[in-house]
């Protein structure tokens, strides 16, 4: 008996030693330094001044999808990364609500000739650190950028030039209309030279924004609290903004109705009917903008024949493969370019649902009785396995036998890159830039360009859109692009998915963005 | 001689077996289950019945014209349910099968040879047995890619460290006792020594564990495909129908009660037979 | 003694040599560039040829092998790739998530098994034994995120009793505790089961019953005394089990543990993570292994005598 006790004494030890040793072992914000306040400027539209901070909960939980894994802006390209960037940095210009570029670090941007913009920049913004924040900083910034991991969103940047404290020339290699926008991007949030030249252990942390990190646990949370050297009137409101990653959507979800968060990012759409009915719980919908595409390797057998992808953009039912991937909560389209994009034109003729239309191009292709079989790789999560079951079915209709291989996300992209496979699905999510979606999606030989589809017109006309100066001729340009693409169907655009969130109805922010890659800056609960 | 002594061992093992109550019921279930999955193929066209889509009737909770109710794209679950048990029990059946002759081998040459040969095998059996096997199954079938044959692959891994132990074990056990050696002074060659006396004096456990180790395997099958990495879609496998249905717990929680409920019972069974077996072998139970 | 000690953590490291390098080959064999993966969506072809450079990806494999071995040697484990940390931190952060876990799990079992285990023997074969046989056997049955995920939505979402998944106070512990602690409850009670009968069968139970010893007094301090190693030992493989294969419980409740990182680095082709990751739990598991044969050891008299005389 007394040995049994022992050992029992032994276990409840050991395991009250490992209750207590769950400890945060993560990341400390840097600690900012007293300094100079801050200036007096109007910012962008939504100003609280510092006096005027309404009632607030002191911290505002967030229930994200992901978790953060990596704070250096300039290596890393995930969206949960971007979200919390966000609260720390700024960069030159933001986006209002329409997505218009407005000043934010910099208050204008002009193109004084063909290869170069000048940028004019704030005189009272500084870093979380007190230091100001100036010409050399953005200089920094963007050389660093040009050698980053990034850089493919600053193509035909070549250089930064500092002309004196407040301006900046940017030596470009020709004319692009994409490029201003480019710099709303936050991964080029500008950072501090000062920090990285201190040999301190992670200058990222040091940013011009509202928020600092506070802690980090890996897996867990982060959290951020008010910057007290925050140069603006748009002070943040809530006292501390925390992420939490529930990567169990269902999980998320029930978190969000216990109270253990505040807002629910991504709730899965057949479990709205539960939070409709929570009176304490707001559910909003809006046009999002991630458009869902079905592609094929434009290289290889049989899928280089234009004919054959056209039939099978007409056997694809897009109704039903928003029903089932998203219950409907979904917009359909024809052309490639993201809805909300500058040029945006879904008007063309296009290949709607029509079997019989199908089948007529079946044959024209050479494939009167189908007899082909081919394989249609997914990323293993939902809405693809939906998706692809539907379309499978939908081919099956036209005499094309799919097998549906699912794939890890990363193998799926070095698959497409290599260009091993027949079919994919996949997915493109941009906001501000149309180039990005010619250029990265359909021009000859980019990595990104999972069709492998070569097109010397595409190339030709992507450029001509880049570089346009006159507005008409812009659109003309546009216009054809996006009919010449559907007509070659390299890809069948599938829906765009709606932005759907969730949150405690006092929840105050002043407006959510498609993409999912909103402000929470601007955030505070209400009492 | 051996031979008739098996068979009578046989018979009266079977005997023990019908009368543990459990046993029996498990048993019975399993024979269901076989018959359902092989009438399955006849009853049910694979390609109208089990796997074509259906939005107009989508999500619908269990009524009169589908018992089970229908999932996300439409199509029955008591069909697919029925058709699913093939998947799960060839995975299963094929997985030990495979395990069991691997295993078996090795573990009768480690345990007869002795030796350098013995520390080789069993070391090599320890490095597998140290890593968790859904860790291996994953690495697998990432690098195999998915697909039924590599699920097997990835998961007969377990079962052949298990049953390499166990015919080890039972081998040195028996290996130095006199009917061996009698063997050996004949002029048996050692491989006929192995398979026509050794092995069939070290059935019971591993028998026992044929029926454990199907159980272990039907629900490692299943958290993979839980884990997206099992069989490929659209089949019907329970475990898959499972990971489906995770996203509808709350509206159409049947998705989700049925096909734990048949991956419960048929490893329930096999567990009670299992168990019923060893009893039955165990020479020292007296009933 | 000590020199068992030893002799055991020698054994350990051709162990773990061996698994490092089918794991390291193992995951480079997967056939996808890890460069591919990790650049962003619109990285030239340029710039993941530089990021190959970076991470050493073009040097050949035993190049990279030896390199990380040297490494290994002097406890680096390497950077992860994707979140550019220290593997070895990474995992010693998940690392007491998963302890808890694995204790509670494992306590809760024993609390539940080892007294219907008992309890199952002395009544053996009437509807007692077969009813809590059955229990037991449900929970060895069923496949554990099922059962997390029935949890909660009955103790969590209805009665609220409990919060839903991600680490927070020790009330967060109790539903993936009870999940992963079921499945083993069944085979420690059926462990505990069959060394009991074992033992309420030996004559020194005969012994000690004739001379007049209370029956609760045989069972308890003869009969589980004796019994206790068979059921120690199936405890420690639980144990070690629990220690690295709660993956799924992990998954459903958002346990941030050492299971759920290795399968997300093995999706993320995180070859240091996965490999250090693995290596730093095989480690763990041969510690509490070689932890639960001390155990016993100091239990068992027999035992004792013979590694003190070994060693």
């Amino acid at each position: 008996m007394k040995r049994i006790t022992s050992v029992l004494l032994c276990a409840t030890m050991i395991f009250s030693l490992a209750a207590c040793s769950g400890g945060k072992t993560g990341d400390k914000g840097s600690t900012a330094a007293p300094a100079a306040a801050a200036g007096t400027e109007a910012g962008a539209s939504q100003t609280t001044s510092p006096d005027s901070i309404p009632a607030h909960k002191e911290e505002l939980i967030i229930g994200a999808a992901a978790a953060v894994n990596n704070l250096d802006l300039q290596k890393q390209a995930d969206q949960i990364n971007n979200i919390c960037l966000k609260l720390t940095h700024q960069a030159l210009f933001r986006l209002d609500e329409e997505n218009n570029r407005i000043p934010c670090l910099a208050l204008s941007a002009d193109w004084i000739d063909d290869t170069t913009i000048e940028i004019k920049l704030r005189s009272d913004a500084c870093f979380s650190d007190g230091t100001p924040l100036t010409a050399e900083d953005v200089k920094f910034t963007f050389d660093m950028a040009i050698e980053s991991p990034i850089s493919g969103n600053l193509t035909g940047l070549e250089g930064v030039d500092v002309i004196d404290d407040t301006t900046v020339h940017m030596q470009m290699k020709s004319y692009s209309n994409d490029f201003l926008m480019s710099l709303t991007f936050i991964p080029f949030g500008i950072q501090s030279k000062a920090a990285y030249e201190s040999g301190m252990e992670k200058p990222y942390l040091i940013g011009s924004g509202q928020y600092v990190l506070e802690d980090w646990v890996d897996g867990e949370f982060i959290s951020f609290i008010k910057s007290e050297n925050y140069w603006g009137e748009d002070v943040g409101i809530s006292d501390r903004i925390t992420f939490r990653p529930y990567l169990e959507a269902s999980s998320r979800v029930i978190a969000l109705q216990n109270g253990e968060i505040d807002v629910c990012i991504d709730p899965p759409i057949n479990e709205l009917q539960y939070l409709e009915e929570d009176k304490n719980i707001t559910v909003h919908e809006q046009p999002g903008t991630r458009l869902f595409y079905f592609g094929f390797n434009c290289e290889k057998e049989p899928w280089n024949n234009q004919t054959l992808r056209q039939a099978v953009a007409c056997a694809i039912d897009r109704n039903s493969v928003i029903q089932a991937a998203v219950y409907g909560k979904g917009t359909p389209q024809t052309t490639v370019l993201n809805r909300g994009l500058w040029g945006f034109y879904d008007d063309m003729d296009g290949f709607d649902y029509d079997v019989d239309r199908a089948k007529q191009l079946m044959a024209e292709a050479g494939y009167p009785d189908g007899g082909i079989s081919t394989t249609l790789i997914i990323a293993n999560s939902s809405p693809y396995t939906m998706i692809a079951q539907v379309i499978q079915a939908n081919l099956k209709e036209i005499g094309i036998q799919v097998e549906i291989k699912t794939l890890e996300d990363a193998t799926l992209k070095s698959t497409c890159v290599e260009g091993q496979h027949d079919l994919f699905l996949w997915r493109w999510n941009e906001t501000i830039r149309p180039d990005c979606v010619y250029r990265d999606l359909f021009n000859t030989g980019v990595a990104s360009n999972y069709h492998h589809f070569s097109d010397a017109k595409v190339d030709e006309l992507t450029d001509k859109v880049l570089m346009d100066r006159e507005e008409a001729q812009r659109q003309a340009d546009s216009k054809e692009l996006q009919t010449y693409l559907v007509e070659a169907s390299p890809q069948v655009p599938l829906y765009i998915a709606n932005l759907v969130i969730a949150y405690h109805n006092d929840l105050k922010m002043p407006f959510f963005r498609g993409g999912g890659d909103h402000e929470w800056y601007n955030a505070y609960i209400a009492k | 001689m051996v031979n008739a002594k098996s068979r009578s061992m046989g018979q009266e093992t079977f005997r023990r077996l019908l009368k543990n109550k459990g046993a029996v019921c498990g048993m019975v279930f399993l024979v269901l289950l076989v018959l359902i999955s092989i009438a399955a193929g006849f009853v049910y066209n694979y390609d109208t019945d089990i796997i074509a889509i259906n939005m107009s009737q989508a999500l619908q909770p269990p009524n009169a014209n589908h018992w089970f109710g229908t999932d996300a794209l439409g199509r029955d679950i008591f069909a697919r349910m029925l058709y699913g048990a093939r998947y799960s029990l060839i995975i299963g059946v094929g997985s030990v099968a495979i395990g069991l002759v691997i295993g078996v081998t090795l573990g009768a040459i480690a345990g007869f040879y002795g030796g350098f040969v013995d520390q080789m095998i069993m070391r090599t059996v320890d490095v597998f047995y140290s890593i968790p096997n859904i860790m291996i199954a994953v690495v697998i079938v990432s690098l195999l890619g998915t697909s039924t044959m590599n699920l097997l692959i990835a998961l007969c891994f377990t079962c052949a460290t298990s049953f390499t132990r166990i015919a080890r074990a039972s081998v040195m056990t028996i290996r130095d006792q006199e009917f061996v050696e009698a063997a050996y002074e004949i002029g048996l060659p050692t491989w006929k020594i192995i398979l026509k006396h050794i092995l069939p004096n070290c059935l019971s456990p591993i028998i026992v564990q044929v029926t454990l180790l199907i159980g272990t395997t039907i629900i490692a099958a299943s958290s993979l495909s839980f884990l997206g990495i099992g069989v490929p879609l659209p089949a019907p496998e329970w475990g898959a129908m499972l990971s489906e249905g995770r996203q509808h717990i709350r509206d159409a929680a049947y998705m989700c009660i049925i096909p734990g409920l048949a991956i419960m019972f048929t490893v329930l069974a096999l567990n009670l037979l299992g168990d019923g077996l060893r009893d039955a072998l165990d020479p020292k139970m007296k009933r | 003694m000590l020199k068992y000690i030893l002799k055991r953590i020698m054994l350990m490291i051709p162990a773990i040599l061996a698994t490092s390098f089918i794991i390291y080959f193992a995951m480079d064999m997967t056939g996808s560039d890890p460069a591919t993966a990790l650049a962003p969506d619109n990285a030239t072809e340029e710039q993941i040829e530089q990021l190959r450079e970076e991470l050493g990806l073009n040097d050949p494999i035993f190049v990279r092998y030896g390199k990380y071995m040297m490494g290994m040697m002097k406890g680096d484990l390497g950077t992860s790739y994707v979140t550019k940390r220290d593997v070895f931190e990474t995992f010693m952060t998940r690392l007491p998530n998963t302890i808890q876990l694995a204790f509670t799990a494992v306590f809760v079992a024993t609390l539940i098994a080892v007294p219907l285990g008992i309890y199952t023997a002395i009544h053996q074969n009437t509807w007692k034994d077969t009813g809590g046989m059955v229990f037991a056997l449900f929970g060895v049955s069923m496949p554990n995120f099922w059962l997390g995920m029935i949890l909660i939505i009955i103790f969590s979402l209805n009665l609220k009793w409990f919060p839903s998944g991600a680490k927070g106070g020790p009330e967060s512990l109790v539903l993936p505790a009870v999940t992963v602690g079921l499945g083993f409850a069944a085979l420690i009670t059926r462990t505990t089961r069959s060394a009991m009968l074992d033992v309420i069968r030996q004559d020194y139970m005969t012994t000690a019953r004739a001379k007049g010893t209370g029956e609760r007094d045989v069972i308890f301090k003869h009969g589980l005394r004796n019994a206790l190693i068979p059921i120690i030992t199936v405890i420690g493989m639980q144990l070690s089990n629990a220690l690295t294969g709660s993956v799924l419980a992990e998954t459903v409740f958002s346990w941030p543990g050492v299971g759920r990182l290795i399968v997300d680095s093995i999706a993320k082709r995180d070859t240091p993570m996965v490999t250090g990751a693995i290596i730093m739990s095989c480690v763990l598991m041969c510690v509490v292994n070689l932890a639960v044969d001390l155990i016993y050891a100091f239990f068992d008299p027999r035992i004792k005598a013979q590694y003190s005389q070994k060693g």
